[in-house]
């Protein structure tokens, strides 16, 4: 290169001598260089990616830039200006000189085309011939273009060096004088063009071009014989060029530096200056490479479609509808698997792994592991293995060399075989023997023997483990709750009501339980004060008083007695209990109910007498008597304190009557005997009859007048009987001291036998309010329960038996004969044997 | 334990509220199987140093940590769960001088109701009669006008030689009468009746204008205690061709469930009532109706409110005393006296020390209790044979014990003006 830039040098020099002599020249349109050169940048711009064509087209306009650049990178210390100007010259030069050697090359063009490829690739003097021979190939096609300067590559320089002779002497002939002045009308003409050019700057230049010349797709040779070269649009002749003649081209390419670049337009026969570009693309073709060179062909690859999801799609049209959709083949295939995995068939790659890996690891077991894990002994084959009882560690006097203070001396040998006969009892089981060293120790002379026993023993004496139940007395006993949470109850006796003479048999509260009346065995019945234990009242009645009854009706003050045959209904007297009610129980007794009201028939009246009181009985407070014809033994109230209903001993079918006191009437509810009658009394809300005999509690309807049910108690004799407030229980109290629990609910037979105390029990009572009952009898102690009935009912009772409460002293085998419980408190009252009433809270 | 507790060297330091009897305030080490005696003769040592002016030994009671020592020092800090450790403050205060028994009232029947105002004594008795007794003993007057026991008896106002009271009955009326004291004659003035059962307590007010009765009606009712009849019985009434005059009550409260069995005024306007029905109930007189509600879960047989400590006591169906504080809204017993065996029959406040009340119990037993020593009274009053079913404390210096026994005893406290 160093020569070749050499010649640039010296060239450049020249263009800057020639340029001064040319300034006055251009300074006439220097504005059209300027558009010129704007012009070449826009359309590098724009048409940069067009085809190879117009890019060579442009380079007749392109080339002055270029140029520039070039003699930028020569020298650089020229201005920008000063080398456009340059530029422009130069291209003036060139353009006239093209001119000139068309003029004088017509001849010979095959020389020229082969010669053509030379100039480009290495020298400068070829160039002004092959600029103008090269122009039609260029014009033709880019194509051919190509072709031949791969044909023309090779060509030797030596042919080319020939050809230089030869134009350098033609050169020279030439005077320069006149060539100046051509050139000077030359770029005249060449300006319009170019002028022209501006015209179409935005329309298609090489549409224009090609307009230029009409002569269309034909050999440009045969227009070598006349001045034009075709024709334009408008039908006029082209003109062709001034041709130069070899001194012409010589000269050229001594002055002009871009002769080398310099072709000729076959079609004009102008010459065009090659830019920059052009020759990079000329490079580029000959070298194989794309030609365009911006592109590169070794940008890194970007993988757009590659299995990374993105977050948003690469293409802009939407997912196919398809791909919502799960795939019902894939779907079925993969159920395959799932079941196969799920039936065993097929195993996953980590199960297997994991198989081959468990496959390859050695599997032992521990032999001598004392452990009683329960895989382990089943892998060893032992199933409910029982360990064999531990033995002691061997002491010193079982080595074989022990110390000497453990081997029997002579005195202890005596006693070893005095011992002989019970070997139990002597004091080791074997005899310590001294030995020098182990393997003087004699072999075992009983080791097959003692082998052999202990397989006879485990084959004939197999162990297994005994199954043992155990059920403690405690887990048989039912839950219950603990007493302490089911209070209030009565827990301590706080008074004892003193007064009486005889047995108290009988005792109950008045509605309010302010007062307590008792009847006892000395005939008097007592009224009491509840809180203090003061009797208030008492009334002499003579006989002995078997029961007595506080009756319900709260406008009424009546106190029923049952008194041997007698059926007494005392008011208590004024003071006791409101004296309003005293009064008007009085008042509403005093005369009894018209005769005509009161009709009883025959077997009633055999039996039952409504007596009329006399005056000294009035006084003491008897308001109605009613005889019967056998003792009393019970009677009871109905809730409304209207009826009682009173039961005689051995009655028979007419044991039961009831008694209505509004109309002093009585009535005998049975016409047949069941059996020996105990005690009779209503139901707390509904029309019902509860009588007991021995054996059984009958249940009547009164209304319907029929059995309702029969409740066997499985007790011999019956001794009292009492309904739960709400009705639906019965506690039957007997002789053979059994309590029964009835839920008329649910059966016939007791809901549960209590079976609370040791001796006959007398007495049962319900709590009104509180879920409390209490038992007593001849024991020496009353026992207060916890009788919870539930509203629901699919809850059966709760019985829970909570306290012993004392009770009286004994008499005649007595000791308790009636409890009955306050009707707010928890209070419990008893009647006892020994002449007190007991009240308990 | 216990053993190593008595071996104990305790620091205790003490302290009290009484001004002529302090002690220095330097802690002292003292063994901790003392008791009350032993620490009475060093608290008396003490002051003989410091305090020249008191002669003769004084009794002092001693509270440590808010509850009166009745055992050994060692055994109530154990149940107190204190500690040994630090120094202790004890401390003490001149003890309540023991009552002295100072008579026997006999009556013809149980003594039912009982009240003091200064030298004159009102019982009433099962015999359907009131009596009045100088408090020495003498017998005034014996009343007879009710038909049914007398339960409740009140003085209302001495005025000279006019004294009023009032009585309850089981005959369901209550009495008021005027005792002319010189010349010892009495009248009945008005006999009230709305109640449909007997009377059971009564309580006049502070004023002494109004009176209330509880009855086993479940009703209290509001009388006025005037004597003269026009202000308060209506025209038609009083045409009425009766003995007497006959009143209506200024009101009637009804609430309680079961019988009223005990009343007392708070102030003017409040009344607080004691029912079988296990509540006490805080009344607004003038509203008539329930200011608060006190349950407790057995019957209430007897209250009495203090005035000093604004306090409750309730004698309940069982052997304790509670004590209630009706500011707090929840029924909350604050402290429990356990030690009589049977019922509690009766409760009184003592009208000049906030801390000791009067109980009179079925046992037979009149106790005086100190509210800060909840297991053990400070005197067992005893004497009766029977259950006691009054007991009276009006007369700062005179404790009275009604009971079956058909006697009143009377009681002396000595120097019954407190320092406290």
């Amino acid at each position: 290169m160093p020569p070749f830039r050499a010649g640039l040098l010296k060239r450049k020099i020249q263009a800057e001598n020639t340029k001064d002599s040319s300034a006055k020249d251009e300074k006439g349109n220097p504005f059209d260089s300027n558009e010129e050169l704007f012009r070449g940048d826009l359309d590098d711009a724009a048409d940069a990616t067009d085809s190879e064509r117009e890019e060579e087209e442009d380079a007749g306009s392109d080339h002055e830039t270029e140029g520039v650049m070039f003699g930028d990178d020569a020298d650089s210390t020229l201005g920008d200006e000063d080398e456009a100007e340059g530029s422009d010259e130069s291209s003036e030069l060139t353009d006239s000189e093209a001119d000139d050697e068309s003029e004088e090359n017509d001849d010979d063009e095959e020389d020229d085309d082969d010669s053509e490829g030379h100039e480009e690739s290495s020298d400068e003097e070829e160039s002004v011939d092959s600029g103008a021979e090269s122009g039609p190939g260029l014009t033709h096609s880019s194509d051919e273009s190509e072709k031949k300067i791969e044909k023309q590559t090779p060509k030797a320089k030596t042919e080319s060096k020939k050809s230089q002779k030869q134009k350098t002497d033609k050169q020279t002939t030439k005077s320069s004088i006149d060539q100046l002045a051509d050139k000077i009308k030359e770029t005249s003409v060449n300006i319009r063009p170019v002028e022209q050019k501006d015209e179409y700057e935005s329309g298609d230049t090489s549409d224009e071009e090609e307009r230029r010349n009409t002569v269309g797709d034909v050999p440009m040779w045969w227009y070598n014989e006349y001045p034009h070269v075709g024709y334009d649009l408008d039908g006029r002749r082209i003109m062709r060029p001034p041709q130069r003649d070899q001194i012409d081209e010589f000269l050229k390419k001594c002055e002009d530096p871009d002769f080398w670049r310099t072709v000729r337009d076959p079609q004009t026969g102008q010459d065009v200056t090659l830019s920059k570009d052009d020759l990079e693309l000329l490079r580029r073709i000959r070298e194989g490479h794309v030609p365009d060179p911006n592109h590169d062909e070794y940008q890194p690859w970007v993988e757009w479609f590659s299995r990374e999801v993105l977050a948003t799609p690469v293409r802009a049209f939407p997912e196919h509808k398809r791909s919502f959709l799960p795939s019902r083949s894939e779907q079925l295939q993969i159920a395959k698997i799932v079941h196969a995995l799920k039936m065993g068939w097929t195993k996953t790659r980590k199960q297997i792994a994991d198989e081959r890996r468990k496959k390859r690891e050695k599997n032992f077991y521990n032999l001598w592991g004392s452990s009683t894990n329960e895989e382990e002994e089943k892998l060893r084959g032992i199933h409910k293995h029982i360990p064999a009882p531990k033995r002691p560690l061997p002491s010193h006097a079982e080595s074989y060399n022990p110390p000497p203070e453990y081997l029997l001396d002579s005195k202890e040998m005596k006693e070893w075989n005095k011992l002989a006969e019970t070997p139990w009892k002597r004091k080791y089981t074997f005899l310590p023997q001294k030995f020098g060293a182990l393997r003087a120790v004699p072999a075992y002379e009983r080791f097959i023997r003692e082998r052999f026993l202990r397989c006879l023993d485990l084959y004939l004496a197999p162990r297994a483990i005994k199954m043992r139940l155990t059920i403690s007395p405690e887990d048989l006993v039912p839950k219950l709750p603990s007493p302490r949470d089911l209070q209030p109850f009565p827990t301590q006796q706080v008074l004892q009501f003193k007064g009486h003479e005889g047995v108290v048999r009988s005792v109950d509260f008045d509605p309010s339980g302010q007062y307590v009346v008792s009847g006892s065995d000395d005939g008097t019945v007592k009224v009491w004060e509840t809180s203090t234990g003061r009797c208030l009242r008492s009334i002499r009645l003579g006989e002995s008083v078997c029961r007595v009854g506080w009756g319900p009706a709260p406008g009424l003050s009546l106190v029923a007695a049952a008194v041997g045959n007698r059926l007494l209904l005392l008011n208590p007297g004024a003071d006791i209990g409101a004296h309003r009610v005293a009064e008007r129980t009085d008042r509403l007794l005093e005369e009894p109910p018209p005769a005509h009201d009161v009709a009883m028939d025959d077997r009633t009246k055999s039996c039952v007498t409504w007596d009329h009181v006399k005056p000294e009985e009035w006084a003491i407070g008897v308001r109605i008597a009613v005889t019967h014809f056998k003792p009393l033994v019970h009677l009871a109230w109905h809730g409304r304190g209207d009826y009682i209903c009173c039961t005689v001993r051995d009655g028979a079918s007419r044991a039961v009557s009831v008694h209505q006191i509004s109309r002093r009437r009585s009535q005998l509810p049975f016409r047949k005997s069941k059996g020996l009658v105990q005690c009779a009394l209503f139901h707390p809300t509904k029309p019902l009859l509860f009588v007991a005999t021995q054996r059984a509690v009958r249940v009547y309807d009164l209304v319907k007048q029929e059995l309702v049910r029969k409740l066997l108690t499985g007790a011999q004799w019956v001794s009292a009987l009492q309904v739960h407030p709400k009705g639906d229980n019965l506690l039957v109290a007997s002789y053979d001291r059994k309590c029964m629990w009835f839920d008329l609910e649910l059966s016939s037979k007791p809901y549960q036998t209590l079976r609370l105390h040791g001796k006959a029990v007398r007495s049962v009572a319900f709590h009104p309010r509180y879920p409390l009952f209490a038992t007593a009898g001849d024991d020496p102690y009353i026992v207060v329960s916890h009788g919870m009935v539930y509203n629901d009912l699919l809850q059966n009772p709760l019985l829970v038996p909570l306290k012993q409460l004392p009770s009286g002293e004994a008499r005649d085998a007595l000791h308790t004969l009636d409890v009955r419980f306050h009707p707010a408190q928890p209070w419990l009252l008893a009647a006892c044997a020994d002449h007190t009433l007991r009240l308990y809270s | 334990m216990a053993t190593d507790l008595a071996e104990v060297q305790l620091q205790v330091r003490f302290v009290t509220k009484q001004e002529q009897y302090a002690v220095p305030d330097s802690p002292y080490a003292i063994q901790s199987n003392v008791q009350s005696s032993d620490l009475n003769t060093l608290v008396n040592a003490l002051l003989k140093e410091t305090n020249a002016g008191i002669e003769k030994a004084v009794e002092f009671d001693f509270l440590v940590c808010g509850e009166l020592l009745c055992t050994t020092l060692a055994e109530h800090l154990q149940e107190k769960g204190a500690s040994t450790e630090e120094t202790l403050d004890i401390e003490y205060l001149e003890r309540f001088p023991a009552p002295a028994p100072q008579d026997c009232l006999m009556h013809d029947d149980w003594v039912s109701a009982v009240q003091a105002h200064g030298s004159w004594i009102l019982t009433g008795s099962y015999d359907n009669s009131i009596h009045i007794w100088s408090y020495k003993g003498q017998h005034k007057l014996a009343i007879p006008g009710h038909t049914s026991p007398v339960k409740a008896v009140s003085w209302v106002t001495f005025n000279g030689d006019k004294a009023v009271f009032v009585s309850g009955s089981h005959d369901q009326s209550a009495m008021l009468w005027v005792w002319d004291v010189s010349n010892n004659s009495v009248d009945c003035v008005v006999t009230c009746r709305s109640h449909d059962k007997g009377v059971e307590c009564i309580s006049v007010s502070a004023d002494a204008l109004k009176f209330a009765t509880g009855s086993w009606d479940t009703n209290i009712c509001l009388w006025s205690t005037s004597l003269s009849n026009e202000d308060n019985v209506p025209a038609k009434k009083r045409s009425k061709p009766d003995q007497g005059n006959t009143r209506e009550p200024l009101s009637t409260l009804k609430g309680h469930r079961e019988a009223v069995s005990g009343v007392q005024w708070m102030d003017f306007n409040t009344l607080l009532s004691s029912g079988w029905d296990h509540l006490l109930k805080l009344w607004d007189c003038e509203l008539g109706g329930i200011k608060q509600e006190i349950a407790g879960n057995k019957a209430f047989f007897d209250v009495d409110w203090s005035p000093l400590n604004s306090s409750i006591i309730a004698a309940s169906a069982d052997r304790h005393i509670r004590l209630y504080d009706p500011r707090s809204t929840e029924s909350i017993v604050k402290t429990t006296f356990t030690s009589h065996t049977g019922w509690v029959q009766s409760v009184r406040w003592s009208k000049t020390r906030d801390t000791l009340f009067l109980s009179a119990g079925y046992d037979g037993q009149v106790k005086l209790w100190e509210t800060r020593s909840p297991r053990t009274p400070l005197y067992d009053l005893s004497g009766h044979e029977d259950k006691v079913l009054c007991c009276d404390w009006s007369n700062p210096s005179l404790l009275l014990s009604g009971s079956c026994d058909n006697t009143l005893r009377i009681f002396k406290a000595k120097h019954a003006v407190g320092n406290a």
